[in-house]
This record gives C-alpha cells, structure tokens and sequence, in this order.
C-alpha cells in the first residue's frame, strides 16, 4: 500500500538514521579546498602578530629593550605584559581540588619566565614576514636559573624550586581508595612492583592553532576567532580577562582542522591577540607556526608510576597500590591534573581488583605546560594494568586470556562503584552496563589467538619475531555537567539545529543531523547545523572527553522532541482543538481530519494567526548528565620485528568494544582506526625532547615522528557491541579515544612479547623506536635456548 | 615607522596557475605557498608544517607533485602550476574526491587537499594500483586524523578505476 502514502511518510518508512554509515555532508566543501579553517578566512588589513618567546627554560627577566625593533619596517606596536590592559590575566584550569597550590599560568611573562616558548613580547606589523624581521630584535636580559626538568628530581627537598613561595614543587595530589586499603601479601601470593615510565607527547592536530581579534560596531563589541574545542569557554575567560561585560564578547570557532585535547584549552594568545586588538583599536591576527607548536601547545602524558601488585596463585589480583607524579610543565593549563587523576581513575578497567590504594601527584618543572591528549590519562593506566596482568601470567603460568578472563568484572556485577574519584566531574567512579567478557571473547576470536603459537613458529623460521599483545580498558565517557541546544523550524518549513559541539573532523555536522532527522522523521537535507558561534549558543561546555554525539547529539535530538512539543502545542492554540488530538507523526502534525506536513506548518500557523509571513518556530533544551557512561573495548595487536633492522610491522590488528548505540558505523570505525594510529605511533614512533638544559630539541615535524601511511596494521578487524547505556536518553556512550588509550597497551604487550626470549624490560611508553629494538636485540638472552613461558594451547 | 615595502626586493614573475597566465612584482623572499594562498587567495592549499615533511601544501608544478611551502614564488618563474581549484569539477566533486567522501578518507579535512594533489598525479600517470610506487607516493603525506587505511582504500580504487578506464579505451589514444 505504500504507492497511496504522501512522499513524507514512504520516505519515513523507507529510511532509517541511526546505525546507518551516512556520507559525510561536511566532506564536499573540505574536499574542494574550501575548508573555513582560521587561516583561509578572508584578513583585509589586518595586522599581523609574532610573539617573542623565551629562549631560556628558566630565567629572571631583568630588561626587554625593543627600541631597536620598533625602528625596523612595518612595525605597529611591540607589547609586554604591561601594555595589555588586562583586568585578569591568570588563565583558566578546572581541575584544581581544595589543597591545590595555584600555579595557573598569566597571558605573558613578567618577571619570570619558566619554560622555552613562553610568551614574553608581542610585536605586531603589518605582515608576518616584517613582524617576524622585527621579533628577531627585540633583546631580553636574562638572569639564568638552574632548569627543572624531571619531575622525579623536582620532587627531592632542597632541589630548585619553580615558584620558591610554595616551598615545593608539588602542587597537587590526590588519592584514590576502595576496599581494603591498607591491604598485605598473603603466603603465596606473588608481588609485582615495577616503575612505569611515560614519555612526553603532543597532539600535532594538522591545523596549528591561532587567533584573529577585532573590533565591531565602532569598538562596541569584541570578535574573536580561534579554532577552539572550547568556544563558550574562551568567551567567558575573555570578558574577565578584558574586563567586558559577557555580552560585548562574541567568540566563533571556525572549523578545526584537528584537535585531539590540544585544543581543549584556554591558552595565552587567545587573551593576548584580542587585547592587542582592543588596544590598537584594529583587527590582528596570529597564526601559530609549527616549531611553537611543539614548544607551547599543550604537551601531554609525562609521568611516572610505581605499582605493586599482589597477585593469588590462580591469577586473582588482589590488590593494586599506585604512587604516581605527573610532570606538567610550567604551570597549570585547563585541566593539567586529568592525566594523573585518570590513571587512580581507571587503571583497574574491566578488571575486579578489589582492593586498592592510590596517590597521585602533580610536579611542576620547566617545560610547556601539560593538558590532556586523546584518551586524557586512561592509556597509561590501561598499560600500567596490562603490562601487570601480563607479567603476572608469565609469572604463574597462566595463559594470558585466562588470567584475564579470571579478573575480569562479570554482566552481573554491573553497575560497580568503584569509588570516590577527584577524576573529572565523575564524583565516584559508577560502571554503567556492559558485557566485558563478551567482549574479550570477540576479540580472542578475530584475533585467531588460539592459533597465535603456529604464527609465532612460522615467523621465527622466516627470521622474524612476532608478538602479541592484549588489552582492555574501560573508558570514563559523555562527561557532565550539562549541554545545551537550540533549534529552529525556518519560516520556509527547515530545520536549524545550533549546536555547542565543534566540528573537529569527528563528524559532528553528520551525526547530529541524522539524530535530529531521526527524532523528527525527516531527511538530513532538510536540516542545517551551525555550530561555534557564541552568538547563537552562549552557553555550552565543549567538545572533549568523548561527549559529542553522546552528549552534544543526545541535547539536540532531546530538543528537537522540544519543537514538536512547542509545534503542537501552537497548533492545539490555534486550531482550539484539544492537544491530544494532534499527534507528530512521520515529519509532521497528524490532526483528527488531515496531515500537515513540516515544511508547511510556519505558513499554516501564519495563516490561522493571519499575520503577514510565517515566523520561526524555537526550542531550546538543556541535558543535565548526572553520571558518565563507561565504554570499553579490548584490543589485541600482532606485532613482527624485523631483528635485522628493528623495523615493526602490524599484520594485524582486532578490536571488539562498545560504546553504546551506534549513530554512524562509518565515523565510529573511522574513529577507532584513526585513535589505534594515534596509539600506535606513541607508543612505537612520537617523543618530545627536552635536553638536560631544559632546551626542547623537538622543533619541527622532522624531529617529531609520526606515523605514516606504511604504519597502518595491515588487516584490521572490527567488532562492534551495542549494549544501550541508561545514562543516555538515546543509549550513546562516547568513542572518540578508545582507539588510542587500548592501542598504547596492545602494542605495548605486543613488543614485548615478541621480545619474550630478550632481557628487556618494557615498563611504560618507550617510545620503542627501530633503536631501541636494536639495543634490545643486542642483549644476551634472557634464557638461552628456551621461552620464558608456555601459554597452555 | 618606515612603509612596509620600503626595503623589500621586488622582482617580476611570470607563471601559469590553474591555466591562466599571470604577471605579478613579489617580494623577493615570498613563500609560493604564501603567494597561492595570500596574494592569489587560492586556499585550499594548507601550511602545516613549513618544511616540506608532511603534504598538506602539496601543488602540481610542471606536472611534478611539489611543496609549496618551501619553494620560493620566483621559483616557479615560468612555471605551469595546478592547484587543488584546478582540478574542482565546477561544482559538487570530481571522481577522485567522491571515493575519498565513499571511504571516510578525510576527517578534519585540513591534509585533504595535498594528498588529492599526489593522487591527481598518480591518477595521471596510471600508476599501477598494486605496485609498490602506491606506498612511496603516499609517504609524502601526514594524516593526524583517519589512521590512512580509508586513504590508502580511496587511492586504490582511484588508480584501479583509471586502469580501467585506459584500457578500455582505443590504442593509441593515451600516449
């Protein structure tokens, strides 16, 4: 009967949004080159920013001569921290606990500067190339300061001490605690401690940040630009920070060609670039190069863990005790204790556990400052777990599925509290469902574990070394407190969803769509989204922590559902008709006597109101997220070594996880390959360096490595679970950077794994590098002539 | 404060871009990515790194895949240079941008336009699909985002569908 049905209702019964692998609609505009990041957009005389950072990782500032530079062409101003005006000019961090020492870090240097890259002079000309000329003049008198570099000196009494008024350099710390705290081996039981070591990383988004300022209605309001995850964020940072009054501030975020948490922060050229603007009353603009990137975007990852595990003869962990540092640099930046705060957090995963007992602590030294990077703190403590279970198996002699299949955490056990937690707005740590054994059992078996040994055997006679590696994590996800949208039915019968959550390359435009369509039984063309524009969503709380579609698509559908109550409750006006008479049906109002379809219902209400031209139609919708939702996930990597030249490769690479109900298969697969290439390369390729001087080596992406197109696991198995969170209206939880955290343990397990018969250790991040492997290659075996240990088969 | 050109060097140049010739007095010291970008406002090219390591300003200068963002504007003097603009179908997109949206080859988007740059060159060339010219191409390109694999599916079937298509047509036909 389909062929007597108006085109809405066959269309509505011919298609389905949810779970289906929608193309991207944003991808049309971004593969012509037309992409609207911050550097394409139109800069009509506009003025130009270099700043002059700091060459000394610390130092007291006695002079900044810029007489000189501003004798050189084209030079506007030069500005120092004085000149800028500023009502406040400490920058935002919100994952400070009582007891925290406040190091939040100010918009520029005064008498002090504490690492290499900080900002110290602001020169503004009329083009880069002439602002950079005149940077290279301006001269600085340092009086040197011995540097502070690793964390785990910086710790000592009587070393050198950052800011010399706190008495110490440890500014934060935090403990975490469940069951039997105080906990002691029994006879029989086997203690593992190891120190985990994590190197220091950074997100390297393609895009590298910046900021374009300028002045509107004669000086009357203030717009600034930056490709920030945090738009409503930075505009409230900025009406502080400027002095102004909120509404004289509009903040848009352009399109963000990449964030990965590197721009999940509020940082000092986004006070500074718009103050230059106010005070020289015209528009400026700052386009971060690459080599300030690496020196002051946020860096990530840097800590130090000690663990103790007590492990039963079976396998049972009994008990886990943690004391971990976090180095995070200089100063605070937006949420520099997430990291070490995630790992008492989430180290125990999917695993029992049940006793437990963890410090955790914050040490500044004289490096950029630390903030989170995709998977915030959770891939070092998926590691820290993982290398433990494996050392445990190897150990007892238990195959190393089992020893996990007998700590893991049961269906019927869900949900768990896990604790009190200083971890984000969590408040305690609450499983939500899920399946985990389920999920380790997928994996196990797209991964071909069981026939692992014949491939081990067969490598070796090739002359090659294969590994593998297993992990899980569960990962804190759709964070709090809230989100809200607006949206509108157009007068000419569309929809217009604003949106808080930036489009970052995850797709929001895509899903937040097909989440709106589906709710209202309408095509995605009938739907434009804008997204970043303070002006039109001023309140809203970002896009990280694996919230976007989760949280930021759950507030726009849940107002869509606003609409229809506001669309129907005008009609019933209208219409004096009872609104239980009208139904939402199928994109569009079903009264006693007809249908009236979306498109027409602004004109139809103009009609019965007989004013001249249809209005829009508004609803608005606040979601308060009482609790997080946990997706997990468990990844297995197999890893060959080529011991004649340390060169790796990724044969294969299975991942079984769940986040919830699926929006768009497409963009959650593209997602976790995309976050497990992140992983992949922290852990065997990407390292920051700072020398012994406090000087950072890591200048260009030469220094930096990535990894590239040939480091992609050759066969990739994918493995979705769907189990709904009743957290979320719809069922989402978050998968933005599970690939990643599961990634950095898979690996690193499987590396060592294949170096099984070596006398390595591999306790941490590494990076192992082709290097390493070849120092660790070079070593005598640990037993010659046999394995260390035998999985049962 | 002096005038802004008062000490620059300025010479002339002369270059097809996107098939229309031009003549423009640059700066001596102008970066071609900075000419494309700024002075002609062809943006689709991208500065990610500024030393030629990762792509993202990968143009076609006399038929060679290159880095815009080390050479210098009067390098190309004489030169025919295709941007990304030159290769947009006049509207919607051309078949190589289509596989790219079909297999999710692009996420942030800002990569994009330098790896569609070297496939519109491999495409060019017929470059065998299998061969192991594809990897050594593709090495000269970054992506933060997708983890290649949906690149690396965009690629084959682009240069798989060219195969076919220059073997269908008559001999001597392609050169």
């Amino acid at each position: 009967m389909t062929e007597d049905l108006p085109p809405y209702l066959r269309r509505k019964r011919s298609r389905r949004y949810v779970g289906e692998g929608v193309l991207r609609a944003e991808d049309e505009c971004l593969l012509r080159g037309g992409g609207g990041f911050l550097g394409d957009l139109p800069a009509p005389d506009t003025a130009e920013i270099c700043i002059v950072r700091s060459l000394e990782p610390h130092a007291v500032v006695r002079a900044i001569r810029t007489s000189r530079a501003l004798e050189n062409p084209g030079v506007l101003a030069i500005l120092t921290a004085d000149d800028l005006d500023l009502a406040e000019d400490v920058l935002p961090c919100v994952d400070m606990i009582p007891g925290t020492l406040d190091v939040r870090q100010h918009v520029m240097a005064r008498d002090r500067v504490r690492y290499v890259g900080q900002a110290v002079a602001v020169v503004v000309a009329v083009d880069r190339y002439l602002a950079e000329d005149a940077a290279a003049l301006v001269e600085i008198d340092y009086e040197k300061l011995p540097p502070v570099i690793d964390h785990m000196a910086a710790i000592d009494p009587g070393g050198t001490l950052l800011y010399p008024e706190l008495g110490t350099n440890v500014v934060f710390q935090s403990t975490q605690q469940d069951g039997n705290a105080g906990f002691a081996p029994g006879d029989g039981d086997l203690v593992i401690r190891r120190r985990f070591e994590f190197h220091r990383q950074t997100g390297v988004p393609m895009e590298t940040r910046g900021v374009m300022a300028r002045h509107v209605n004669g000086g009357a309001r203030l717009h600034v630009m930056s490709p920030t995850q945090l738009p409503q964020v930075l505009r409230r940072v900025l009406a502080s920070a400027l002095g102004m009054s909120l509404d004289r501030v509009r903040v848009t975020a352009p399109r963000i060609g990449g964030g990965f948490g590197c721009k999940e922060m509020v940082y000092p050229e986004e006070i500074l670039v718009p103050a230059v603007a106010r005070k020289l009353q015209r528009t400026v603009r700052w386009i971060e190069d690459r080599r300030e990137h690496f020196a002051c975007s946020a860096q990530a990852r840097e800590e130090t863990v000690d663990a103790e595990a007590v492990v039963a003869s079976d396998g049972t962990f009994l008990g886990l005790r943690l004391t971990g540092w976090a180095n995070i640099g200089a100063a605070f930046g937006y949420v520099p204790n997430t990291p070490i705060t995630a790992m008492a957090a989430m180290v125990r995963g999917p695993y029992r556990v049940p006793n437990f007992d963890a410090r955790m602590f914050s040490v500044v030294t004289n490096k950029a400052p630390l903030n989170v990077l995709r998977g915030a703190g959770a891939p070092q403590a998926a590691l820290v777990m993982e290398r433990l279970l494996d050392e445990a198996a190897q150990r007892l002699a238990i195959d190393r599925a089992e020893i996990r299949r007998r700590n893991l955490i049961q269906p019927n056990e869900l949900p768990l509290d896990r604790g009190r937690t200083d971890f984000a707005d969590a408040g305690r740590i609450v499983y939500d469902e899920g399946d985990y054994p389920r999920c380790l059992e997928a994996a196990l078996i797209r991964a071909e574990y069981e026939q692992f040994e014949s491939e081990r055997r067969e490598a070796a006679e090739r002359g090659k070394l294969r590994g593998l590696g297993i992990s899980m994590y569960v990962e804190i996800t759709a964070v709090g407190p809230f989100e809200t949208a607006r949206i509108t039915l157009q007068p000419d019968g569309t929809i217009l969803l604003y949106s808080s959550i930036m489009p970052i390359g995850q797709g929001s435009e895509t899903t937040q769509r097909q989440l709106v369509a589906e709710e209202l039984g309408i095509t995605m063309e009938e739907i434009a989204i804008r997204q970043g524009d303070t002006d039109e969503v001023p309140d809203g709380v970002g896009t990280f922590a694996s919230r976007g579609a989760a949280v930021g698509g759950g507030v726009g559908r849940m107002a869509a559902r606003q609409l229809v109550e506001t669309i129907l409750n005008d009609l019933a006006a209208e219409l004096a008709c009872d609104r239980a008479a009208l139904a939402w049906e199928a994109g569009g109002v079903t009264l006693p006597d007809g249908f009236i379809p979306m498109a027409e219902i602004p004109f139809r209400l103009a009609t019965l109101r007989q004013t001249a031209q249809p209005e829009k139609i508004e609803a608005r919708y606040r979601l308060e997220v009482l609790r997080p939702s946990y997706s997990y996930a468990a990844h297995i990597a197999v890893l060959e070594i080529d011991p004649e030249t340390g060169r790796m490769e990724i044969p294969r690479y299975t991942v079984a996880h769940d986040c919830g109900k699926i929006v768009n298969p497409l963009l959650v697969e593209g997602q976790i390959v995309g976050g497990v290439v992140q992983g992949i390369g922290a852990v065997l390729r990407e390292r920051l360096v700072y020398n012994a001087g406090g000087d950072l080596q890591t200048r260009a992406m030469m220094d930096y490595v990535l990894p590239g197109a040939s480091d992609v696991p050759a066969d990739f198995r994918l493995w979705h679970m769907e189990t709904p969170t009743s957290l979320n209206p719809f069922g989402m939880r978050g998968v933005g950077e599970g690939g990643t955290i599961g990634a950095h343990a898979a690996i690193a397990n499987a590396v060592a794994d294949a170096l099984r018969d070596y006398d390595v250790t591999v306790d941490g991040s590494g990076p192992f590098t082709p290097t390493w492997i070849m120092e660790a290659l070079n070593r005598p075996l640990r037993f010659p002539g046999e394995t260390t240990y035998k999985p049962t088969e | 404060m002096k005038g802004p050109d008062a000490d620059e060097a300025q010479t002339a140049l002369s270059v097809v871009v996107n098939g229309k010739q031009l003549h423009a007095s640059v700066p001596d010291r102008l970066l071609l990515s900075d000419f494309l970008r700024d002075h002609l406002g062809l943006t689709a090219l991208k500065v990610a790194c500024g030393e030629g390591a990762c792509g993202a300003c990968t143009i076609v200068i006399d038929g060679e895949p290159a880095r815009s963002c080390t050479l210098l504007a009067l390098q190309t003097e004489g030169s025919q240079i295709v941007t990304l603009e030159g290769i947009n179908a006049p509207q919607g997109l051309n078949h190589v941008q289509q596989l790219f949206q079909q297999h999710h080859a692009l996420q942030c988007g800002y990569c994009t336009p330098g790896w569609l740059m070297t496939v519109y060159t491999m495409v060019e060339r017929s470059i065998d699909p299998n061969s192991a010219e594809v990897g050594q191409y593709l090495s000269g390109h970054l992506c933060r985002c997708t983890g290649y694999r949906n690149i690396w599916t965009a690629v084959r079937r682009a240069l798989e569908t060219t195969l076919k298509t220059t073997k269908d047509q008559p001999t001597g036909e392609k050169e």
